[in-house]
Formats: structure tokens, C-alpha cells, sequence
């Protein structure tokens, strides 16, 4: 064997008790380590996003997504309470519900018609006290079965500022502590209480690991080096005024920038990548700013909240990015993009513009898709191996430059934490 | 409305405390006895596609054998959940051992 490394270690070595700044490549190649993120992180003691209450208005609207890899339905039911429900029926467990958006008064599996009201209950068994046939009742179910007991699995579900989570453990703490003060300050800063319009979606498969989108909006250090685009136009510049924050955990993070105010042809971006003098952009609206009163400063707030959203800000592009795994090596992407309802109409079109920079085609988050696709086939091939996460040191510490992999290092921290035994 | 009086059984053929189903003048009709007394109801169920004499008697009160809806067979109305819209009733009378109905 010589020097030659074992290539694939039966589990994640990790090369430092105190610090996750060197992470072992196997967390993202790993299906039994996967399936015990599921476990631990999707399906116990968290809050994942469904949705946006804007987009099931009305009793009866629906929405059918996924927490993990678990499909469930975000439900309005009758009484205008928002229900999410695992959308496997009861009976023989198939996943009955196939439309991604509609309005039904009940849900019917199509298999053998199993009926259940939009809260989960079970309310119709087809035959259940049998069929009369030449005067005698044959079949049916035993007399002791109990419709009660037979219901869809009902999650529990918090909804605040129009933001719709659910968890399958209903021990799980109360959401605004799970998000924590500081995540808190930010996700109510974007979540104000206005009514929520919905522009639009996009929809991708990445074929990388989930965290890897968790990483990306926790990693300060690219944008200015990856993304050309952002820099030949001035976007994303080094005297920005910036802020990195966490919650107690380490797990949610924002990245706060405000747009510095220099010119775009100031010093500061001379040093950083192709800052092309002759390149113009014709609709001026895809990079100006039109200040609005909510932002209270910064321009761009990026928020994580693990394990299973993104919450964005870049100036007046506002979205959710959810996050939806598929495989260690896969995950499928989901941008919602919105507005708000006292949007006027040029806002609105001033959104759907910016919104140009993201999604799956993105001027800048196309990038962002493509390296996490190469990422993963550099662990794939050496899962023996390492990343080294140790711009800004080793520590894990909030910080006001961006200068550093502290949030990366942070989630970390808390992933080993969780996963670890 | 005028009236429409239709033979449409004998009223021996209707069961006690129970349901039959019977298909006559392009109706499908649900027939029902209830300590002597007859009545009538379409027998298709206004939820799923069901017939209600292939359900279950209860008192009033009819199950639909698809999804376990009810309703009062007395004026057709929904019971309980899954069903919440009425199934129609139609005006019953007795002469000479034939059940007659008002079809309108």
C-alpha cells in the first residue's frame, strides 16, 4: 500500500477534536452518513420551510413539497389554518398527491379511494362495512377498526411573517427559538408582516451534496473571485460595509452587506478579478438601487437557515431558496421569487429584472451550480481527503468583514455535534 | 311544478328497516322502509361514485359504502363529513300495494 492512503475510510475522520475547519470529504460522499442527516437533521429537532402562505390563499389551496426526502402537502384547511400533511396514504402507502399546486376539498388516494379531510383525518374507507351481495354483507373491515387511528401523518407546522415551517417532531422547541434572537432580528427585518406576492419559481437539480448550498451562501470568500459578473459591474466590492453573524448554535448565519458608496471605478476593485472598464449593461435596472424604507441599511442580507432554506436579499430581489436533498450526491433547488403587496408595479418589475442574476441560469448564481456539481466529484474520487475551511483562523466567531469561512467552520461545529455520538 | 306520479315497485319488494335500488323511467332511485313507511331518494351519492343501496341503513339515516357519508333519507340531508351537499328526495305515495313516485 506504501503511502497511498485508504480511499474510502469506513467513517468521517475528522483531523482536529477542537476545530471543523478541516472537513472530511466522506460527510458529502457517504449514504450512511446521509441518511443519519435525514434522521438528525431533517426529521428530528428542526424546522424545515414548506412554503410561503401566498401561495395557498385561499381554503383548500395546496402545495406539495418536501421536508428532506419526505414528501409532504402544505394544506389550507376549512377553517383557514395552514396544515402540512405526509402526503403517504394510510393504507398502502403510496404517495397519492402528484399536482405540485391546486385547491382540492378533500384528499383521495386514487389507489383504492381513501378519503381524508385537508387536516390529515381519515374519512372514507371505501367498503368498509363490506358489500351486500344475495342478501349477506361480505368482506369489509374488522368491526375494531378505528378511522382515527388511520390518518395521514399531520406535522407540526409554524407560520410566522407569512413563512410557513413544519417538523415531523412535534417536540421540537418553539421556532423563533430555534432561529434565535439574532437570526430572528433578520428573518423579521425581510418577514415585516406585509402580505407576500409571489413572482415566480425556479427549479434545479444540482448534482452535489445539500450542504454544499449551505456552505455557499456561508462563504463570503467567493463571490468576488467566482462570480465575474458581480465584479465587472461593481456589485460585489471589497470596501463593502459587511457583517457576518450567527446564532448561539452556529447553525443559521446571515451575511449583511451595504453597497459601498465609492465609485465603481474606485480603487478597491482593482486588485479583484475582471473588472472590465468597457463593459455596459443596458437595463440600468438589473444593478441600481432603489433604497427601500424595510432594508434599514444594508443592501444585501443572505440568511441560512439550516438545514433547509436560504432567505435572500441583493438589493430588490427578495426570495426563499429551498433546499431539498435527493442522495448524498444530489439535491434539487427551489427559488420562490416575491414581492410584496404594496409593490408598485415598476417595483415589481424591477424585482422580476434582478431576479435575473439568480436560479438556475442566473448571471451570477449559474456559478454557483457548477462549482458544487466539481466540488463533488473531487470528493467522489478522494473521500479520503480533506477541505480546509481556515481563511479568518480556526475559531468560530461572528465578524464585520468577510474575510473569512468562520460561518462554514460554525455550521460544523454544530453538525458534529448533532451527528456525532 | 306538475306532477309526475310514477309506479315505480311493489311495496312488498321494498325491504324492512333497509334499501333497494330500482332503475326505471331513466331514473336511478334509492328505496327505503322505515317502521311501514317508504321513501325515496336518488341513489347516486353527491360525493363519490357510489350507489346508496349498496350502503348501509341505519334508522334515517343511509351509509354510503364508498366513503362512509350519510344522509337523512327523510329530506336528503348530508350528515356527515364527506358529504356536504343534499341528496334529492322525492314525494312517495301508496295505492293498491304499488309504491308510486313524484318525479316532477
Amino acid at each position: 500500500m506504501g503511502d497511498i492512503p485508504v480511499v474510502f475510510p469506513i467513517r468521517p475522520e475528522w483531523e482536529s477534536k477542537e476545530s471543523s475547519s478541516r472537513i472530511p470529504f466522506s460527510v458529502y460522499t457517504d449514504d450512511q452518513v446521509y441518511k443519519r442527516e435525514l434522521e438528525r437533521l431533517f426529521y428530528h429537532g428542526h424546522w424545515c420551510y414548506v412554503g410561503l402562505e401566498a401561495e395557498i390563499p385561499e381554503s383548500g389551496d395546496f402545495k406539495r413539497t418536501v421536508i428532506g426526502e419526505r414528501s409532504v402537502i402544505m394544506v389550507r384547511g376549512a377553517d383557514g389554518a395552514v396544515n402540512v400533511v405526509e402526503n403517504v396514504c394510510a393504507h398502502r402507502g403510496m404517495q397519492f398527491c402528484r399536482e405540485r399546486h391546486g385547491n382540492k376539498k378533500e384528499f383521495v388516494c386514487p389507489y383504492h379511494q381513501w378519503n381524508y379531510k385537508l387536516n390529515g383525518d381519515l374519512q372514507g374507507v371505501p367498503f368498509r362495512r363490506g358489500v351486500k351481495q344475495d342478501g349477506k354483507v361480505q368482506g369489509g373491515m374488522p368491526k375494531e377498526f378505528k378511522p382515527e387511528e388511520h390518518g395521514l401523518t399531520k406535522l407540526k407546522v409554524a407560520t410566522r411573517g407569512g413563512v410557513v415551517f413544519a417538523s415531523f417532531d412535534h417536540d421540537v422547541e418553539p421556532l423563533e427559538d430555534y432561529l434565535g434572537p439574532t437570526i430572528l432580528n433578520y428573518f423579521d427585518r425581510l418577514f415585516n408582516g406585509r402580505k407576500l406576492k409571489i413572482l415566480g419559481y425556479n427549479r434545479q437539480r444540482i448534482p452535489g451534496n445539500w450542504k454544499l448550498m449551505q456552505e455557499n451562501i456561508k462563504d463570503p470568500y467567493h463571490p468576488g473571485l467566482l462570480h465575474t459578473w458581480f465584479v465587472t459591474y461593481g456589485l460585489w466590492r471589497a470596501d463593502n460595509k459587511s457583517q457576518l453573524v450567527m446564532d448561539e448554535l452556529h447553525r443559521h448565519a446571515a451575511m449583511i452587506s451595504t453597497r459601498g458608496t465609492g465609485g465603481a471605478k474606485s480603487d478597491v476593485t482593482a486588485g479583484v478579478t475582471s473588472f472590465k472598464e468597457g463593459m455596459e449593461i443596458q437595463d440600468k435596472r438589473l444593478l441600481d438601487i432603489v433604497p427601500e424604507e424595510w432594508w434599514g441599511g444594508p443592501t444585501a442580507v443572505m440568511m441560512t437557515v439550516f438545514p433547509s432554506v436560504i432567505f435572500q436579499q441583493q438589493v430588490n430581489s427578495v426570495s426563499t431558496r429551498h433546499i431539498q436533498p435527493d442522495g448524498h450526491g444530489s439535491f434539487d433547488f427551489v427559488w420562490t421569487h416575491f414581492g410584496f403587496e404594496d409593490d408598485t408595479e415598476e417595483m415589481t418589475q424591477r424585482r422580476l429584472i434582478q431576479a435575473n442574476l439568480f436560479g438556475p441560469a442566473g448571471f451570477v448564481s449559474a456559478d454557483d451550480g457548477e462549482v458544487i456539481e466539481l466540488s463533488q466529484y473531487g470528493f467522489e474520487q478522494k473521500p479520503f481527503h480533506r477541505a480546509v475551511a481556515e481563511l479568518g483562523g480556526y475559531e468560530v466567531e461572528n465578524t464585520d468583514h468577510m474575510v473569512t469561512e468562520s460561518l462554514i467552520r460554525g455550521m460544523y461545529e454544530y453538525w458534529r455535534k448533532v451527528m456525532e455520538d | 311544478m306538475a306532477n309526475n306520479w310514477t309506479d315505480v315497485s311493489a311495496l312488498d319488494d321494498v325491504p324492512d328497516e333497509d334499501v333497494m335500488g330500482v332503475q326505471t323511467a331513466g331514473k336511478d332511485l334509492a328505496l327505503y322502509s322505515v317502521d311501514g313507511q317508504v321513501y325515496v331518494t336518488d341513489n347516486l351519492c353527491t360525493h363519490g361514485n357510489a350507489r346508496l343501496c349498496d350502503g348501509f341503513l341505519d334508522g334515517f339515516e343511509i351509509e354510503c359504502p364508498l366513503h362512509q357519508g350519510k344522509f337523512d333519507i327523510r329530506n336528503g340531508h348530508p350528515m356527515c363529513e364527506p358529504v356536504t351537499e343534499a341528496v334529492r328526495t322525492y314525494p312517495v305515495k301508496i295505492e293498491d300495494g304499488r309504491v308510486f313516485v313524484d318525479l316532477g
